[in-house]
């Protein structure tokens, strides 16, 4: 059963990683950080991609169509540059929480879907064993 | 018409260039790599190797409520774990060995409520904190945190929380609505403190009522403040406050005092 950094070192072996990292949306406090991060600082970065995540976790235009069994519809919020793609990943927990996964893939190597797919297993995996 | 409203300000980033420590007492215990247990009025730090293993705080819910009160670990096999073991820290690498819980769930809720706890036992207190230096506290499988990166994240919730609503009042006092309603649009997250809001509970009991961990409760609570929704209870109830004491241009008194100050500003 992989823990946190098992996790992230997992995701780093995606194609075009550049750097992953286990974030909470409330606080912007990253729980866990694997490779570079944009600005080579990941608590910048963390707190930066946790404004975004929250914003989209708290507005009903993202939020809609929510599942019967009262778990949050949100995904992934995905955002593409002309270098990079930033992926964040909810990791719908049982406990009471509000963490994401944040993968930044390079443009030239990454996929997109296929790490999409990936992140999603992985956020999965790590709450669910 | 879509309904416009102010965005909440910017999440802090640490400033690295402000290298301002809570107390020198940390920083002298992550300088010689101390292990020990930290007593401080709001809360108690585990030290293994001048790292955090565990911390307690009666004003956060512990790892043993925020794992129960949604069923991801039943009440009884806490309990179990807990009558296995010398104490919460452990009980959770019991649950770890035997399975119980995935590691990916343990070491998040572990970490969660670390930095919780962390977060109201590093709060500024009016009596100075002990270090009693202890060997029992040991680097474990579930992650630790050195002192220092709990401090400077301690200080940076100061200043969320500061920004979102400057009045700490709600922090700690019995809540109320608010007698002329807030049009602001309330999120579900903040619905469920909302609802909670009954002129008894503080934020601490509605952040342990909702098995949620207490400074997220902080950060909706300033939030619900800032946007009209609650205020904290008038303090009718309370203690009429003490006179205040009479000026005073002794020097010694004045000394005095500014140690008291300086005291508990660590």
């Amino acid at each position: 059963m992989p823990g946190i950094d098992e996790c992230l070192l997992e995701a780093m072996r995606l194609p075009g990683a550049r750097g992953a990292a286990l974030v909470d949306w409330t606080s912007g406090l990253a729980l866990g950080t694997v490779g570079d991060a944009p600005g080579g600082d990941h608590e910048t970065t963390a707190a930066e991609a946790a404004e975004l995540a929250r914003m989209a976790a708290e507005h009903g235009a993202f939020t809609a169509g929510g599942r019967p069994d009262d778990r949050p519809a949100l995904e992934d919020v995905i955002v593409s540059n002309r270098d990079s793609y930033h992926l964040l990943r909810f990791v719908d927990t049982s406990f009471d929480s509000s963490v994401f996964l944040h993968l930044w893939l390079g443009r030239e190597e990454g996929n997109l879907a296929l790490a999409r797919i990936r992140l999603g297993e992985m956020a999965a995996r790590l709450v669910l064993g | 018409m879509t309904a416009l409203r102010t965005p909440p300000p910017p999440l802090p980033v640490r400033d690295k260039a402000v290298t301002r420590a809570l107390s020198p007492m940390l920083t002298r215990l992550a300088e010689e790599r101390a292990t020990g247990v930290l007593l401080r009025e709001h809360g108690t730090l585990y030290l293994a190797e001048g790292r955090v293993v565990h911390a307690e705080s009666a004003f956060a819910p512990g790892l043993d409520v925020l794992l129960t009160a949604h069923g991801t670990l039943a009440g009884a096999a806490w309990q179990r774990a807990v009558a296995d073991t010398p104490g919460p820290l452990q009980a959770a690498e019991l649950l770890l060995d035997l399975g119980r819980l995935p590691a990916g769930a343990l070491e998040l809720c572990h970490l969660d409520a670390l930095y919780d706890a962390g977060y109201f036992a590093l709060a500024p207190s009016s009596s100075p904190g002990r270090f009693r230096y202890d060997n029992t506290p040991r680097l474990g499988p579930l992650p630790s945190v050195p002192v220092v990166a709990l401090e400077r994240e301690t200080l940076r919730r100061r200043l969320l929380l500061h920004r979102l609503w400057p009045d700490p009042a709600t922090d700690s006092a019995p809540l109320v609505r608010a007698e002329q309603r807030s049009a602001s649009p309330v999120t579900p997250r903040q619905r469920a403190v909302l609802d909670r809001v009954d002129g008894v509970r503080t934020a601490a009991g509605i952040a342990r009522n909702l098995g949620r961990q207490a400074f997220h409760t902080l950060v909706d609570v300033r939030r619900l403040a800032a946007a009209g929704h609650v205020v904290p209870a008038a303090q009718v109830f309370a203690h009429p406050a003490p006179p205040p004491p009479p000026p005073v241009t002794d020097p010694d008194i004045a000394l005095l005092k500014r140690l008291r100050d300086a005291l508990e500003a660590l």
